[in-house]
């Protein structure tokens, strides 16, 4: 049992109980989900972006100032994502802001973001989120333009199958994955044979693994959100005899959902932005973040402390903490070598166009390559 | 009447919610602050829609936030995607919904209670649903960004706080129509439906348009408040208007007090606001935001059990304890009753032809025939599952017969709804009172009067003289004011009586009228009656109580296992033999 | 925890498409195991349903958290069994106790003290309940969800192309036990006719010398077991979640007003209705829209036959 929320919290209180030299620091804002449903996420946010700070703070902070963290709860709403940004705007002295990660809280709070003009960075994937006219919106993770592009290549190039089933769940992520991974495979001059939509938290995949068999599809790539549902889907496509081969996106690989899948993800591959052992700097990072908080780490805490060594290093490279400077700063990154992968941004905001590509066998994941886009 | 409020407070109310949009524009105010604000107003008016259909006409509805999910997409949709002005979308979306309303309403023709909640639920599900499917049309999951702001006399609302201050001036505008709406003859049928259904059916409210009414204003109302916030927070998406909404929507109405829009009001600033004070907790209570949602389920809980009219209940109860005694009523000036039923001559004024009524294989009236003449007292007794109280029933429309007719005057009105029976000049009583227990004397009466056809004036100035004077009549006058669980049974009872004379009945249902009353009331209700008749009004009634049958009718008719058995004058039927086996089992004398 | 995959009996049917199968077998097969599938949700719709008619039918209250008794039982398997690593029988027999505690809990927090009002105080009051549950739940055990063991080392048996979770086939059983066991601990046992006699009249019960309070516990008691059982069978398929009792709860408030509001075969037969024409709907029409078609159905009922299958048209005592 963990008492989830109180550690969010008490990580909350701890980092807002500022120590006493709080005059002189550079403070950086983050919203986080610390009630509601999707607490344990927030929980490991927090985390990942307390031990970039404690790291930055250690080697002598930036511009001679400590980082402070100012954590704001967002109660897993839209309207709360935008009262959470609007307070942290209103507070003196923020000069970035950490946001969160889901693409309709991004979307409700981009036009108050778009109004206090600070730079902001972003965890969640719908790529129309750094198009939508909004110069201060930074993405911390790969969008799902190449997701979609890393499942298509991997299946298609190395798997050498053609005939694609896409399973989405119809929530905006799904959805948007959905179109993306059609769009790709129509670049590779492919039409899926099935496409087919399902509620969140559906209790029977029944109707979907057999639309899947009767289009005879050799392989399926899938943009699902919850982890029950791939538990459940993966085992009723084993106990329904399909064995085509299945790319998915990255919520396959949360530590949830290979508990709850078991043994029926043996062998599916899946795209994933953080991966332990993709890199020198992750296997750095998962060392770190293991000795630090005992636990495994995963993409909500990656992207985070990505995010916060970027605006560090933004606010180093400008020397400054004006707005324009650190967003001059930022877009200035390029070849950077972070967690989740090699940054360079463009003036749009997107700073990663690849993903790794991975295994899942036997409740372990395995590295096995990295898919990059140049565009 | 509406409470009276005093001149002071009036204007410190009136100052205050002038000062308080306003305060913005003069002081420092976070964006955050504004927002928070912005949310709380919009919301309000929603749960305001709440107010009307649970607080004042009791009818449960968990799809309030469908509701306000429709005035906002119709804001959403049809400026973005549409190109159509804010308040041509606003129009088109609460028009929809209250088109949504008016069917839901609808459904209570058939089902109340439960089934309304699950119709509600089912509604707020499917719609959930289509916003989210729908993607052509919705947007889907991903929602709709980008929605402007509105022109108000060619000035843009787009500063914050600006927009603040016009959804404050809609709140308050909502708040007062909703604040006088108890005191309208809308108000009176809505809250008489609210306390006992039946009663207000029978007395002559139109109650599925009162519900039907009663849903479409809460659906407009909960559309506007949707519209002004997609306005004003420029994305909306589907996961903002599910049940978990609606349900805290409902919590929201209940912890401020359902019946009254004030209590509206307090419970949304609570609800929105709860989260974000909890934020500015010391570190050490600081846990309590985690369990703040589990306390939120208790406390709903504990509100039903303690707290039934929420906290403005409590407001006002502190208020009438503190208040000076209630206004002595001025019966001065207070017209007579005015009976106006059409003269003596003329046929029976109730005819009951070959009626039966069974349920199932029990048959409980089969084949009567009875003729009530214009003028007099009739009396319909028999042994207990005689027949009789079904036979009232059918007769003032509570049930429909299985065969047979039934008359009022010439018209056969065998298949009209009670409603349009009271109409027509048919009043009824009930064995147990019915009164709707939380209005005044005078307020019960005036819903009498508020009939179709009555033929006195419109508008509320009438129905009360009409009230008075039915309170006159009964004596009980100077208790106009009081509420009615606090009177006395026999007062109880009289007040019974004025709300159906209110109504100018020709012909009058009396159901075991002397139940409960001991002899000294018996004897002044047989003068009452004795009175009704002298004025020329037609009375059929059942009772239990023989001599008092014996001493007030013209004319008994004896019903046993649904059928007549004896009829005719009170002497001839109580020496009847079968009359008294029917009672006592045996053939025998009488003393 | 990865564990070595279940056996199945019977190799699992010839991937994707055989083109030796016929259409017409294939179709046959596909819609023999939607239906299947339907049936055994169904199951879990009416034990859910069923403890919910006791309620009503002892107390006449509309019980909004008893989808949440499910949650309930499925966490408390999930403590003794996952967490303590008792052994299933007694996990079982534990969280089952806990269950049975739960529900002389919510008799007097919830139901008591708002025994003499109207319906409408009570519906909200368990709506609060079913709140509160959840988030204390959320609280204690974090929102992630929790895998559940199966009753049986079984993964399932495949019959003609048709496979056969063997969870599925336990709470079929399950169910057909438990409506038999409730059917006779009703009609053939005394305690089980007092039950029934202060469902119908408590006055008269009273005065007849039934402990009325007690006998109303019982029935708490015993619907809060039922919807435990519901949650422990249910939870290795669906997970253990805070929401799992939610959407169970509404369809099985829908099926009983199907069946015949009140009316225990009625409950039975909506939820075996429900969630077959669920599951063929999602099947043939569309799958997103499953949701809708309970509520669709629901909807028909209420406009065309309020009374459900079973139900009687009841009147208004005048």
């Amino acid at each position: 049992m963990r008492f989830v929320s109180l550690t969010a919290v008490a990580a909350l209180a701890i980092l807002t109980a500022a120590p006493a030299v709080a005059q002189d620091t550079i403070k950086i804002g983050i919203v986080v989900e610390a009630t509601g449903p999707n607490a344990e996420a927030g929980v490991f946010t927090l985390n990942g972006a307390k031990l970039a700070l404690e790291e930055i703070n250690a080697a002598g902070g930036v511009l001679g100032k400590r980082l402070e963290l100012k954590p704001e709860d967002n109660q897993s709403t839209n309207p709360g994502t935008v009262l959470a940004f609007s307070k942290l705007f209103g507070e003196k002295g923020i000069v970035s802001i950490i946001g969160p990660i889901r693409s309709t809280q991004i979307q409700a709070a981009s036009p108050t973001i778009a109004k206090a003009g600070i730079p902001t960075m972003i965890g969640g994937t719908d790529p129309s989120l750094t198009k939508v006219n909004n110069r201060w919106v930074f993405r911390g993770r790969p969008n799902d333009s190449y997701s979609s592009r890393v499942i298509a290549d991997f299946g298609v190039n190395t798997l050498k199958k053609r005939k694609w089933a896409i399973v989405h769940s119809t929530d905006a992520f799904g959805s948007g994955g959905m179109n993306a991974l059609t769009a790709s495979l129509k670049a590779l001059g492919i039409t899926p044979v099935l496409v087919q939509g399902y509620t969140n938290n559906s209790q029977d995949f029944t109707p979907v693994v057999l639309a899947v068999k009767k289009s005879g599809a050799d392989i399926i790539g899938t943009y699902m959100t919850n982890s029950p549902d791939v538990g459940i889907f993966a085992k009723q496509l084993r106990q329904l005899g399909v064995s085509a081969d299945w790319v998915g996106s990255p919520s396959l690989v949360s530590v949830t959902a290979m508990e709850l899948a078991g043994p029926a993800l043996n062998g599916v591959h899946s795209v994933a932005d953080f991966t332990p052992d993709a890199s020198a700097e992750s296997k750095a990072y998962t060392a770190k973040y293991k000795a630090a908080y005992k636990l495994d780490p995963d993409v909500y805490s990656s992207w985070a402390y990505d995010a916060m060594r970027i605006l560090a290093r933004a606010i180093g490279d400008a020397k400054s903490t004006e707005p324009e400077a650190i967003r001059k700063g930022i877009v200035g990154i390029q070849g950077w070598k972070g967690v989740e992968g090699t940054y360079s941004f463009d003036d749009k905001g997107d700073g990663l166009r690849g993903y790794n590509v991975v295994r899942i066998d036997n409740g372990k994941v395995g590295f096995i390559k990295h898919i990059d886009f140049k565009d | 009447m509406p409470p009276k409020i005093s001149r002071p407070w009036l204007v410190a109310l009136a100052i205050v919610a002038i000062a308080l949009p306003l305060i913005p524009y003069r002081f420092e105010v976070s964006a955050y602050v504004v927002q928070m604000f912005m949310q709380a107003v919009t919301y309000a008016i929603a749960v305001l829609g709440l107010v009307v259909v649970l607080g004042y006409t009791g009818q449960i509805n968990l799809a309030q936030a469908a509701f306000f999910g429709l005035g906002a997409y119709g804001v959403a949709l049809g400026t973005v995607t549409g190109g159509w002005s804010f308040w041509l979308s606003l129009a088109a979306g609460a028009a929809v919904a209250t088109g949504a309303g008016l069917a839901l309403g609808l459904t209570t023709i058939r089902l109340g209670g439960h089934y309304l909640a699950m119709i509600t639920i089912s509604f707020q599900q499917i719609l959930d649903l289509v916003l989210v499917n729908w993607i052509e049309v919705t947007r889907g999951p991903d929602g709709v960004a980008g929605i402007p702001r509105p022109s108000l006399a060619g000035f843009e609302l787009a500063d914050d706080r600006a927009y603040l201050v016009f959804c404050a001036a809609v709140l308050y505008v909502v708040v007062f129509a909703v604040w006088w709406l108890p005191h309208t003859r809308l108000g009176r049928a809505m809250r008489s439906v609210r306390e006992n259904e039946l009663a207000a059916e029978v007395v002559g409210v139109h109650t599925l348009r009162t519900k039907v009414v009663a849903f479409s204003l809460s659906a407009l109302l909960g559309a506007i408040g949707g519209g002004l916030y997609a306005g004003g927070f420029a994305y909306i998406s589907p996961d903002n208007f599910n049940f978990a909404r609606s349900v805290e929507f409902l919590t929201a109405v209940l912890l401020g007090g359902a019946q009254s829009p004030f209590g509206g009001v307090i419970g949304t600033l609570l609800i929105v606001q709860m989260p974000e004070w909890l934020k500015h907790l010391p570190e050490s209570l600081r846990f309590i935001k985690d369990v703040y949602l589990a306390v939120y389920g208790i406390g709903v809980i504990l509100i039903m059990v303690f707290l039934p009219e929420g906290i403005w209940g409590l407001i006002k109860a502190a208020r009438a304890r503190l208040a000076r005694p209630a206004d002595t009523t001025d019966t001065s000036g207070v017209a007579p009753l005015d009976f106006d039923v059409p003269g003596a001559a003329g046929g029976p004024v109730l005819r009951v032809k070959a009626l039966s009524k069974h349920f199932g294989g029990l048959k409980a009236v089969d084949g009567i025939d009875i003729e009530v003449a214009r003028g007099s007292v009739h009396a319909l007794i028999g042994p207990n599952g005689s027949g009789k109280t079904t036979s009232l029933n059918v007769v003032s429309g509570i049930y429909r017969p299985t065969a047979g007719q039934v008359m009022l005057g010439e018209e056969d009105v065998s298949l009209l709804r009670p409603h349009q029976r009271a109409g027509r000049g048919m009043g009824r009583t009930f064995q147990n009172i019915r009164l709707f227990s939380t209005l005044s004397a005078l307020e019960n009466v005036m819903v009498g009067a508020q009939r179709d056809r009555n033929p006195i004036g419109r508008g509320n100035r009438a129905l009360r003289a009409r009230a008075m004077s039915a309170l006159a009549f009964v004596g009980l006058a100077d208790r106009a004011h009081v509420i009615v669980r606090n009177l006395p049974y026999g007062h109880q009872r009289l007040v019974e009586i004025a709300r159906v004379l209110a109504g100018h009945p020709r012909l009058l249902l009396l159901d075991e009228p002397a139940a409960g009353l001991n002899q000294t009331e018996k004897m002044e209700f047989v003068d009452l009656l004795r009175r009704l008749r002298g004025h020329g009004l037609t009375i059929f009634l059942i009772d239990h109580d023989m001599g008092l049958v014996e001493k007030v009718s013209d004319r008994i008719t004896v019903l046993n296992f649904g059928r007549k058995i004896a009829e005719g004058s009170p002497q001839e039927v109580l020496r009847n033999p079968d009359v008294i086996a029917a009672y006592l089992g045996t053939a025998g004398k009488v003393n | 925890m990865p564990r070595d995959p279940l056996p199945s009996f019977g190799t699992p049917r010839a991937p994707d498409s055989d083109p030796e199968r016929k259409p017409s077998v294939e179709a046959l097969t596909n819609n023999l195991q939607v239906i299947f599938q339907g049936l055994a949700l169904g199951s879990i719709y009416a034990l859910v349903a069923l403890g919910f008619v006791l309620i009503i039918r002892a107390t006449n209250v509309v019980n909004f958290a008893q989808g949440d008794f499910a949650m309930l039982g499925g966490y408390a398997m999930v403590l003794f069994f996952s967490a303590l690593g008792w052994p299933y029988a007694l996990a079982l027999v534990a969280a089952l106790v806990v269950m049975a505690i739960f529900g002389v809990l919510f008799n007097y927090g919830v139901y008591y003290p708002l025994r003499h009002r109207s319906f409408l105080p009570v519906l909200i009051s368990t709506l609060g309940a079913s709140i509160f549950l959840q988030n204390t739940v959320l609280a204690v055990f974090g929102p992630q969800p929790r895998p559940l063991e199966k009753t049986l080392p079984v993964d399932g048996i495949n019959v003609g192309g048709v496979f056969l979770d063997s969870q599925y086939l336990v709470i079929l059983a399950v169910t057909l036990l438990l409506v038999l066991g409730t059917y006779l601990f009703f009609e053939k046992t005394l305690l089980g006719k007092k039950l029934q006699a202060t469902s119908q009249d408590k006055d008269m019960a009273r005065l007849l010398g039934i402990p009325v309070a007690l006998m109303i516990s019982i029935t708490f008691i015993y619907s809060a077991v039922l919807g435990g059982i519901a949650g422990v069978l249910v939870g290795p398929i669906l997970f253990v979640s805070i929401g799992m009792g939610s959407i169970i709860a509404l369809k099985a408030f829908a099926a009983t007003i199907i069946g015949g509001f009140g009316d225990v075969t009625g409950a039975i037969v909506g939820g075996l209705l429900l969630g077959v024409i669920e599951s063929l709907a999602a099947y043939h029409i569309s799958v997103p829209y499953k949701d809708a078609y309970a509520f669709l159905a629901l909807f028909l009922f209420l406009l065309v036959r309020p009374q459900g299958i079973f139900g009687e048209k009841v009147s208004e005592k005048a």
